[in-house]
């Protein structure tokens, strides 16, 4: 396990600090505020501890919720994304000896898709769903999951070119 | 113990992940009137599903119980019904408190025939609960007979399908009075005995019980006149009346006990002497 390094703990403050002051003030088309802040849970490390893991996704979305004056949505949202992500690693990457340590690790493109597609769209499915929290409101709750969640894509894809394959 | 240290190693993240989440909700619940609105909204659903089969369940088991409260409640009723009928026979005009001479008891019904010529019904109290031979025996609606013998937990009523008993009958319109028989073949069919031919008594006129005897107090109503014959020789009329309800089907009786039985006798008992 590695250990808590001073540079991991400014990202973090960086992270939750740019989703609260920059990506929720986008209103992209009047609306859509991209949900940065995923990125966390593909630079958290394949391999490292899954109970700091969801204490740390409980920190997060708990800070965003606090600075950003929002419910428990994001909290909500962040956790059980930390508590499912390793069922996700497993089948965008299928449990095998070729199984990556981290993200940045694995070459095949086509799993790291699947594996983005699937954070952002369980997180911004919960996220929404929590937020409006009325059946009547399922048709809103699903454009904005779905367009939301195209535009958190569009961000972290443009974020994670510009970390190299480490392989 | 060293079992139990395991297990929650072992679950520790499913753990960690279900307390942080129950604080997490428990914050966006507190936090916002809507959500929190809305979560009571279903924790309501759900509590009225999980009460209505509750009570479903239990009702089933206290049904002995109401039943119970329910027959102590339409003994009161009964009371108070049979008090109603007998307002201008007892009038207030003195501004003495209305007497009403009759108490009631309730009973269950254990045995009822009524496919022989004379018929009786075993009832289960007796002698233990107050009860005593000639006391009136009523249904819910209308009358069932006249108690005959007593041991100490049951009694034995003679039925009003009974040819043998004679019950003190009046239409509600017209003063005279005739008795009840039964005729011997449907539980519903009655006839009337004794009502002068030059009383006004219509076909339909209401049956009503006439206070004549000890047994029943005024104005129970017991069926309406199907019949109506004027026998020029006798001197009576030729009457046939259908009950309102078969006294055939009856699981509850109220006993009708008449406090001034024993003064109503002894006075009688003086003129006989």
């Amino acid at each position: 396990m590695k250990t808590l390094s001073g540079i991991s703990v400014i990202s973090f403050i960086l992270l939750v600090m740019s989703q609260v002051m920059l990506f929720n003030h986008l209103h992209i088309f009047g609306t859509i505020n991209p949900l940065f802040y995923l990125v966390f849970f593909v630079f958290y490390r394949f391999e490292s501890n899954q109970t700091v893991l969801i204490l740390l996704s409980f920190i997060l979305g708990f800070l965003i919720d606090f600075l950003s004056q929002s419910g428990g949505a994001h909290t909500i949202a962040t956790l059980t994304l930390g508590f499912v992500r390793p069922l996700i690693i497993r089948y965008a990457f299928g449990v095998t000896l070729e199984t990556p340590q981290s993200y940045f690790n694995d070459s095949r493109t086509l799993n790291k898709m699947i594996f983005l597609l699937l954070l952002t769209g369980i997180h911004h499915t919960l996220y929404f769903t929590l937020v409006y929290f009325s059946w009547d409101a399922i048709f809103l709750i699903i454009k904005n999951a779905l367009f939301t969640s195209l535009f958190s894509l569009i961000l972290m894809s443009i974020t994670l070119g510009f970390y190299p394959n480490k392989k | 113990m060293q079992r139990i240290l395991n297990a929650l190693i072992q679950f520790r993240n499913s753990i960690l992940y279900f307390f942080l989440l129950g604080l997490s909700v428990s914050f966006t619940f507190n936090q916002s009137p809507f959500h929190h609105y809305n979560i009571e909204k279903y924790g309501f659903y759900f509590s009225a599903k999980i009460f209505a089969i509750k009570y479903a369940i239990g009702n089933y088991f206290n049904l002995k119980e109401i039943n119970q409260q329910l027959l102590e409640e339409n003994e009161q009723l009964k009371k108070n019904e049979l008090k109603s009928y007998n307002i201008p026979l007892y009038p207030d005009a003195l501004k003495q408190p209305r007497r009403f001479p009759f108490k009631v008891k309730k009973a269950n019904v254990l045995k009822n025939s009524y496919k022989n010529q004379r018929n009786f019904l075993t009832i289960d109290i007796g002698t233990n609960n107050g009860i005593f031979p000639e006391m009136g025996v009523v249904s819910n609606n209308g009358i069932v007979g006249v108690v005959h013998s007593v041991t100490k937990n049951y009694a034995n009523v003679i039925s009003i399908l009974n040819k043998d008993l004679k019950i003190n009958v009046r239409t509600n319109k017209s003063p005279a009075f005739g008795s009840l028989v039964w005729s011997g073949k449907n539980p519903l069919e009655f006839k009337i005995e004794d009502i002068v031919s030059n009383a006004t008594i219509s076909l339909g006129d209401t049956l009503i019980t006439g206070g004549m005897s000890s047994y029943f107090p005024f104005g129970i109503p017991i069926g309406k006149i199907s019949k109506l014959e004027k026998n020029q020789e006798s001197g009576y009329y030729l009457v046939d009346a259908i009950l309102f309800h078969d006294p055939s089907q009856i699981y509850y009786t109220y006993i009708l006990e008449n406090i001034d039985f024993e003064e109503l006798q002894s006075l009688e008992k003086n003129i006989l002497k």
